[in-house]
């Protein structure tokens, strides 16, 4: 149930950002659909340069953020494409616990680690 | 027709040289230069002072959370409030359409006393600065009066000294504070947070801020490109002791988000309209409230210009080292020397927690294949470690050596091991390896310099940790 209340919000985001998209896209290196910079509000990691489409609680707004460093929290990649704690930098491997309702409700969170440590 | 000349002639004398005076404050004139020249074409004289209602808001440690308001008029106030004349006094003053109880003044106050036990007093001149901007510009004049005349009621019944004030101020607050200055010399120190641009910059020192308002004046210049037609709103030229431009003074990161996410800000509405106004403008006082709590975090690097800056032409810092922008830049007080070079470069970060620390990191390859991609680092040392940082991108040769300069979000102390990464940024069906075999690293505030070796080849995506050699 969760996931849907996630996926409506952004819905009406994503019609406003379509609706405002002719009058505000004037250049084209910083997209307002994709190649978004951090900072900026997303729906899918797809769209952030960064890949990572994060909020902070469910009902929180949507945002590109950078990826999680070496220590720094972290959740695996999901099928949602969004993250309460965004994936590792490459490289790097995040190192959680994971279950089966862990994945369902998008909190697998575990630490960025090097695996060749 | 003869009438209507000596109608228009009597009209336009009438406009000119006009004065007003009030009681405690003096009088105010509209000739030259306060009016009537090219950069100040319209002729406005200050309000009186009941008409702006200049408040002092005081905030110390026994009163955090909440204003006790005292005022120079009525002495007793004074008296009866938490004003301690054993501590030093930071005024902090507000610009157009601003008010003094907007949150920025009180959050400002609330860091300098977590830090240090001082007055501060937050200027309220609201009723002053919501009208049109060259009535504003004029309304100045009558506020920093204002702020003199309090210092001197200070200076007359408490014997204290304006050597321990501080006034800091935003946009058309800096010209406050420099109106401050001028009538009550001898203040310690004017901060001048993107001092207001149109009817300031290029007039005479008696009208703008300038390093003869107080014995020691800085600058944070973060909107600096011209009003027209670029709508910058902060002065472009040096005007005090030490001036800094934080990511070049024009164009800050974090400023050029789409209008909703402008907008739709993380602390809420009202500050995503303010920043979809005036971001870079407002930019300042962040960058000067993250300092309180970062004394090392916003270096300034003396340079000719920001090109120079980036290409790391201006790297690592000067012997006697580098001034801090923001709270702590006083430090660097006895050091500035004459006539030198004033300007100081720096970038920050795009959101908030804005101090970055810059490093100087080469990369020399090795391994065997020449490849496209792209060459990351991250630097890990004795207070934590920074995210990969791009040394490079394009062709990779082995033996090569690639420089960059980095701005890491943490300091990350002594440095104790480097990692390596790198990718190809196309599938490449032969599965070459590349390596570093040295990396060094040069902290540009210290400038201490780390050495460190590799002997591995590595696939793509793959880290490589470096250890000290």
């Amino acid at each position: 149930m969760k996931p849907t209340m996630a996926k409506v919000l952004p819905a009406c985001l994503l019609l406003a950002l379509l609706l405002l998209a002719p009058a505000l896209l004037a250049q084209e290196e910083r997209g307002l659909i994709m190649n978004l910079d951090t900072g900026e509000l997303c729906l899918q990691s797809v769209q952030c340069k960064s890949g990572c489409c994060h909020h902070d609680h469910i009902l929180g707004l949507t945002r590109c953020a950078p990826k999680a460093a070496e220590f720094q929290e972290c959740s695996p990649k999901t099928v949602y494409g969004i993250y309460y704690k965004c994936p590792c930098e490459s490289g790097l491997k995040c190192d959680a616990d994971k279950s089966i309702v862990g994945a369902i409700t998008n909190t697998n969170y575990g630490l960025c680690k090097d695996p060749r440590e | 027709m003869l009438g209507i000349w000596i109608l228009g002639l009597f009209l336009l004398s009438a406009a000119e040289g006009k004065e007003v005076c009030y009681d405690r404050l003096g009088c105010f004139s509209d000739d030259a230069p306060w009016s009537g020249t090219v950069e100040r074409p319209i002729y406005k004289l200050p309000w009186k002072p009941e008409s702006i209602g200049t408040q002092f808001l005081l905030y110390t440690r026994q009163n955090e959370n909440y204003a006790q308001e005292v005022s120079a008029v009525d002495k007793s106030t004074i008296t009866a409030s938490n004003f301690n004349t054993n501590r030093k006094t930071r005024f902090i003053v507000h610009g157009f359409i601003d008010h003094g109880e907007e949150n920025w003044l009180s959050d400002m106050c609330k860091r300098m006393l977590s830090v240090e036990d001082v007055n501060c007093i937050c200027v309220n001149w609201k009723k002053g600065s919501r009208c049109q901007y060259t009535q504003a510009a004029n309304n100045i004049r009558v506020v920093g009066a204002e702020i003199a005349y309090f210092l001197n009621v200070l200076m007359d019944d408490y014997g204290y000294s304006p050597a321990h004030v501080h006034i800091i101020g935003h946009s058309l607050g800096a010209h406050v504070a420099g109106e401050a200055g001028r009538r009550r010399p001898g203040i310690g120190r004017i901060t001048g947070l993107d001092p207001a641009q149109p009817y300031f910059q290029n007039t005479p020192t008696e009208v703008r801020l300038d390093k003869s308002d107080a014995e020691f004046v800085d600058v944070i210049h973060t909107d600096s490109a011209p009003t027209i037609p670029n709508l910058g709103f902060g002065i472009r030229t040096p005007v005090g002791h030490l001036d800094f431009y934080p990511n070049g003074g024009e164009e800050m990161p974090g400023c050029d988000k789409n209008a909703i996410s402008q907008i739709v800000d993380l602390d809420g509405i009202w500050e995503g309209t303010r920043d979809f106004v005036a971001c870079n403008h407002l930019r300042s006082y962040k960058y000067y409230s993250d300092s309180i709590m970062y004394p090392d975090g916003f270096l300034g690097y003396p340079c000719a210009s920001y090109n120079l800056f980036q290409e790391g032409k201006c790297f690592p810092c000067p012997e006697e080292g580098c001034p801090n922008m923001g709270h702590y830049a006083d430090r660097y007080k006895d050091k500035i020397k004459n006539n030198e070079l004033t300007k100081f470069y720096l970038n920050t970060r795009e959101t908030k927690n804005y101090p970055l620390w810059r490093y100087k990191v080469s990369v020399t390859l090795s391994g065997k294949s020449k490849v496209k991609g792209y060459v990351n680092v991250a630097l890990y040392g004795t207070n934590g470690n920074t995210k990969q940082h791009q040394i490079t991108k394009g062709t990779l040769k082995p033996d090569n050596t690639y420089i960059a300069y980095i701005d890491a979000e943490v300091n990350v102390g002594q440095v104790t091991k480097v990692k390596f990464l790198w990718n190809n940024n196309l599938p490449n069906p032969t599965l070459p390896k590349l390596g570093a075999a040295t990396v060094t690293v040069e902290a540009g505030g210290n400038r201490a310099q780390y050495r460190f070796c590799g002997s591995e080849i590595v696939r793509e995506d793959v880290l490589l940790t470096l250890n000290a050699c």
